[in-house]
């Protein structure tokens, strides 16, 4: 490893190290899965989320939906 | 290096953190916690100006410039007292749970945390104009409040990931005391909300 390979190496194993790695007992193993997912290019699965989330309410609530849109639109 | 030239390299971090944010949210807010400049807000408060100014036009429906410089500066004041209130509860709140950043990383990191914020009013404000509420119950009525509301709702997502950012870097928090930070500053938050809904300023929290 060159120096200057080694260097990058090292500063960017500090920035890495700055905050702690995150345990959070018998759920880590699934809160990395669901992080690696969001720390690249998250939009696909933000969109799949929320899509389930909207279909979710309409099928819960139909077509009031239109209600809390006009609600939202006038939210600004 | 002068003023002038110091700004003109915020303005460049500034572009590198905003698409940084887009793609690559989690490596992105490493670097702004660790290397973000303060002149980075100053581009983030032009654009929520620009957003203002074009809120206020929308919301007047009249060329007035009386009644559009106070619309104006309601908004613009209300924001900024909203940011820096925000930031400020965050970082003390943060703080006492235990974390160790300074205010001006979690300041720098919540800032970027308006872009969602600002898209989303900035598309809501445009999409009033050219589609005026109230929605109908019809086929088509319904399909563009499915849209409209997967568009918010992803937005709101990425919102919560980079708020999560911002306490994970910007005060260096584990998900535990994430958890508990937010369950204290939430309800001031819904707080504020209505406070803000009262007076008329906001009726969705610029937040």
């Amino acid at each position: 490893m060159t120096n200057k390979t080694y260097t990058r190496f090292v500063k960017r194993w500090e920035e890495v190290m700055d905050v702690p790695p995150q345990t959070l007992g018998p759920f880590t193993k699934p809160y990395k899965k669901l992080t690696r997912r969001l720390k690249v290019m998250p939009w696909p699965w933000l969109v799949v989320i929320s899509l389930i989330s909207v279909i979710g309410l309409y099928m819960f609530i139909g077509s009031a939906i239109t209600l809390l849109v006009t609600v939202l639109q006038r939210g600004f | 290096m002068d003023s002038t030239g110091s700004l003109l390299v915020s303005g460049v971090w500034f572009l590198r953190n905003a698409l940084g944010v887009i793609i690559k949210p989690y490596e992105t807010y490493r670097r702004i916690v660790d290397h973000g400049r303060l002149g980075e807000l100053f581009y983030i408060g032009i654009l929520l100006a620009g957003y203002f100014a074009l809120a206020s036009l929308v919301k007047e429906a009249s060329f007035r410039p009386f009644l559009l410089t106070r619309q104006f500066v309601a908004l613009s004041t209300t924001a900024a007292i909203s940011f820096f209130l925000a930031s400020a509860t965050i970082w003390i709140v943060g703080t006492l749970i235990g974390g160790t950043g300074s205010w001006r990383r979690v300041t720098l990191a919540w800032g970027y945390t308006m872009l969602p914020t600002l898209t989303w009013f900035l598309v809501t404000s445009l999409l009033y104009v050219l589609l005026p509420p109230p929605r109908t119950t019809g086929v088509l009525g319904v399909a563009f409040s499915i849209v409209y509301l997967i568009f918010s709702v992803t937005l709101f997502f990425w919102k919560i990931v980079l708020a999560y950012l911002t306490l994970r870097f910007g005060l260096r928090l584990d998900a535990k005391k994430i958890a508990v930070v937010a369950a204290i500053i939430v309800p001031l938050f819904i707080v504020y909300s209505i406070g803000m809904y009262k007076l008329g300023v906001f009726k969705v929290p610029f937040l």
